[in-house]
């Protein structure tokens, strides 16, 4: 198999199994720390919700050296939009810009605004300054999964699956209406002879004298 | 009364089990004794919550900071009505709320239906019996509200400022009022299952519980946008956070459950397609649950990671294993002699606003859990925020909110094309003008002038069927205007209450469309400074800082900035935006920093101020909002909701007749089935 190992192949066919198992979701909820140890979900350990519970220590430096002769070409309208793209890792589940123009506790939305200013200065475009970010923190620091790869069918499987739907909803349809259709034929249908005192043979000798045949 | 309610808590898990035991005891062996006692078992199960949950509250109202609940959530100089509301804002309090819930419903439930449908009763009070007792066990062993701390601390922790806000008090136990009231219908399906008896008689009292949960959905999904605005401060009402999926998931099936069971009663259709509906309903309530409580999904909402989570998940596999057995062994029971005599027909179209409805929950669904799948599959993390689902489901949603247009304008069994003309060229015409309008104005957001069109679509057609409806009343009984119209309403409750909840549909579209002219600002003022701007409309906006003040309020201490606010030279008045800083009664910082925002609202648009910061010389950063058409978002949910009480209102009992003779009919459905034939 081209792409997939054996396991990873597995793994895809299992997804639909292991996600209603209780071990499947246990181990979901248990992997739900990055590879640095730091918890993604929220922290607060207490009985109680975890609004806003934040992770303060979970920016981390997105610097590049600056591009020699360019200077920044990128609006602050653009450069917002950027940071619309990029979610703070505080927890908050808020892109980088609505964070820290809302939640002034938050000190990594500033950091990674900090970032992105720097970048913006050294030269970098909108999609430089994603990609940079993207090397740093790995895909989930982008707001939207990307149309690439696997994520495609994450793009496209509700539209598909609203396409299967409408043409079992189509074929239904069809189905039914043949049915009535059947059933207003039977009932419209002249009843059959019943009770005439003749054998088949001479209900057909009859028939093709009616029809002006040979026999 | 704290002793007693703890003791309650574990009577009434023994209760349930009792109930539970001898309900589906009782229905197996048809023994009346046994399911005469597995309904009082629920009452007496609902009596002892409500004495568990007594005790909680006066726990709570009297400080008792012993229990480890009371003093996670609640502090000495919190406003009473926060710590009132402190029951459900805690893991374990909104587990014990839901049992109280849950024994309420059931107890209502099994009360008002006992003398019909007898062989159905007794599974229906057992399966609520089994969902009770694992609310209780869940309670009782995963999260206990009743748990002692090994000292009793001065004073207790306090409850998040962000949830200590009216909305917050009374969105929750909406949310969970309508959660919980999709186990009734969910009861009477297992109960229908297992006793084969799958016609029409469930469908009463399922269709008037899908419509307390879809109303109290209604109503809790509302008032969390509301509080998401004014609260949270990020400028808007709906995230697509993993918890707010969670709970329109069940409303969108619960929505596609009341159009599909009109089918049902109609024409006999979609017996099995309604079982479907009704246990996805309740499934998904309890899914939402688990996303909340097991941590497994980011998200601002959940709780903290706790083994309630794996009590969930566990529910969730035996719950659906034991139905899909069910459904697969019925199959045959479920079959019915569908004919449908027009693809053109107000069955067709309401299995598209099915497909449609069901197709939106999917999506919502899958971008819900499909970090969970791509961890898996790639061991990469990813994040599916807001970009995607507004990707996704804004087509959808206007293809609904068509869908929502013509349903009504197509007749039932069969439409001619001269009925269809004839219906559809009003709406037709009043979409398309509204469409040439806007864009003959200037609008050029493709996806706002769609929206438009189609409110103008809709409101048309509900304005149609109201005027047809009166005016046939008006020749038929020679009544005035406003008299037919409230009778035609007050006589066709379901119909015309339905056409009330689709108005509000219209309502909330167009508000949502409104976000696309949405404006941001940053903004950063020194005392006296002052800001210029536009607003989308064109009028011109000037901010001026009055300064920075900084003063103790009841249990908090405040930075607030205050701006004068002028629109087109006319001066509005004052608005501010406050940072919160919230302390125990010792004076000790409970939580983080918190924003209030300063909000100026109009039908048009609200101006909305956060005060992001404020550095050292008094300079403010601000983020200025021009959000349009906010208001329309709370007042489509009351319109829906409002649509909601209408259908739900019971009927009058019809006058006997003096004298003579009283004859039976037949239900209209059993009619239009044998016709069907």
């Amino acid at each position: 198999m081209s792409g997939l190992s054996r396991r990873e192949a597995l793994r895809v066919a299992a997804v639909g199994v292991a996600l209603l198992t209780t071990r499947g979701l246990a181990a979901q909820s248990a992997s739900t720390q990055d590879s640095t140890g730091t918890p993604n979900g929220p922290t607060d350990g207490s009985s109680g919700s975890n609004l806003f519970a934040m992770n303060q220590e979970a920016a981390r430096t997105v610097r590049r050296p600056p591009k020699p002769g360019v200077k920044a070409h990128i609006s602050d309208d653009e450069r917002n939009a950027t940071e619309k793209k990029l979610r703070c890792q505080c927890g908050c589940t808020l892109d980088i810009y609505t964070c820290r123009t809302t939640d002034f506790a938050c000190e990594v939305s500033p950091a990674m605004h900090r970032d992105v200013m720097a970048l913006v200065d050294g030269g970098y475009d909108a999609q430089e300054i994603i990609d940079a970010f993207t090397q740093t923190y790995g895909e989930k620091v982008l707001m939207a999964p990307t149309k690439r790869g696997f994520n495609l069918v994450g793009w496209t499987m509700p539209f598909g699956a609203l396409l299967v739907g409408a043409g079992v909803v189509t074929v239904l349809l069809r189905r039914w209406h043949r049915r009535a259709v059947t059933v207003r034929a039977r009932e419209s249908a002249p009843a059959p002879v019943t009770g005439v005192d003749a054998t088949d043979e001479e209900l057909r000798r009859i028939e093709a004298a009616v029809r002006g045949g040979d026999e | 009364m704290i002793l007693i309610g703890e003791l309650s808590l574990w009577v009434a898990v023994v209760m349930a089990a009792w109930t539970t035991t001898v309900s589906f005891a009782g229905g197996k062996l048809r023994r009346p004794d046994l399911i005469a006692s597995g309904e009082r078992g629920l009452y007496a199960s609902f009596a002892l919550v409500l004495l568990a949950a007594i005790g909680l509250w006066t726990a709570l109202l009297s400080h008792d900071f012993s229990l480890e609940y009371v003093a996670s959530n609640t502090s000495r100089n919190m406003p009473a009505v926060y710590v009132f509301a402190a029951f459900w804002g805690g893991q374990a309090g909104s587990l014990l709320f839901w049992a109280l819930i849950l024994s309420f419903y059931g107890t209502l439930a099994v009360f008002s239906s006992r003398k019909r449908s007898r062989d159905l009763m007794p599974w229906v009070t057992g399966t609520i019996g089994a969902v009770l007792l694992f609310f209780l066990l869940t309670t009782c062993l995963g999260a206990n509200p009743y748990t002692r701390l090994p000292f009793v601390p001065v004073d207790g922790r306090g409850l998040n400022p962000q949830l200590q806000n009216p909305g917050m008090a009374i969105h929750p136990p909406n949310l969970y009022l309508g959660y919980v009231a999709t186990t009734i219908p969910f009861a009477f399906a297992i109960g229908s299952l297992i006793t084969r008896r799958l016609d029409n008689e469930w469908l009463g009292a399922v269709r008037r519980w899908a419509l307390v949960s879809w109303f109290f959905l209604t109503v809790g999904i509302t008032l969390g946008m509301w509080w998401a605005y004014v609260e949270l401060g990020w400028g808007g009402y709906w995230a697509w956070d993993p918890v707010e999926n969670a709970s329109f998931l069940p409303w969108l099936t619960g929505t596609a459950f009341l159009h599909s069971i009109m089918i049902q009663e109609k024409r006999g259709m979609l017996k099995k397609w309604n079982v479907v509906l009704v246990v996805a309903t309740f499934l998904l309530s309890i899914l939402g649950t688990f996303i909340t409580r097991s941590g497994i999904i980011s998200s601002v909402h959940a709780f903290a990671q706790s083994p309630v989570g794996s009590w969930f998940s566990g529910f969730l596999v035996v719950a659906l294993a034991i139905t899909v057995f069910l459904v697969m062994t019925r199959l045959r029971d479920l079959e019915a002699p569908v004919t449908l005599e027009s693809v053109v027909s107000r069955e067709a179209a309401f299995l598209y606003n099915n497909l449609v409805l069901c197709g939106i929950a999917f999506s919502v669904l899958w971008g819900t859990l499909f970090p969970i799948i791509s961890e898996w599959v790639r061991g990469t993390k990813i994040t599916v925020g807001p970009p995607f689902f507004n990707a996704v489901n804004i087509p959808l949603g206007l293809l609904l909110l068509g869908l929502t247009g013509v349903g009504p304008l197509i007749a039932w069994r069969r439409a001619s094309s001269a009925n269809l003309k004839r219906q559809f060229a009003a709406p037709s015409t009043a979409g398309l003008a509204t469409g040439g309008l806007l864009l003959a104005a200037g609008m050029r957001d493709a996806y706002a002038l769609i929206s438009y069109t189609l409110a103008g679509f809709v409101t048309a057609t509900i304005v149609q069927e109201f005027y047809k409806g009166t005016a046939a009343r008006r020749a038929i009984h020679g009544e005035a205007a406003p008299i037919a119209l409230v009778r035609l309403v007050a006589r066709n409750r379901r119909r015309y209450g339905g056409y009330i909840v689709h108005l509000g549909i219209v309502v909330l579209f167009s508000a949502f469309a409104g976000l696309a002219f949405k404006r941001e600002l940053d903004v950063t003022l020194r005392p006296g400074e002052s800001y210029t701007t536009k607003d989308p409309y064109g009028h011109e906006w000037r901010f001026v800082s009055q300064g920075i003040s900084r003063f103790e309020a009841a249990n908090r201490d405040v930075v607030a900035i205050g701006l004068d606010v002028f629109r087109d030279g006319k001066r509005i008045g004052v608005m501010t935006s406050e940072q919160r800083q919230y302390r125990d009664s010792r004076g000790n910082p409970t939580f983080n920093p918190s924003t209030e925002v300063g909000i100026h609202g109009t039908l048009k648009e609200d101006t909305y101020v956060v005060l992001a910061g404020v550095s050292g010389d008094e300079t403010a950063e601000l983020r200025i909002n021009f959000n349009p058409l906010v208001w329309w978002v709370w007042y489509g949910g009351a319109i829906m909701a409002i649509g909601g009480l209408i259908v739900m209102w019971p009927a009058a009992e019809r006058r006997r007749p003096a004298s003579g003779y009283r004859a039976s009919l037949a239900p209209s459905a059993e009619f239009a089935e044998a016709g069907a034939r």
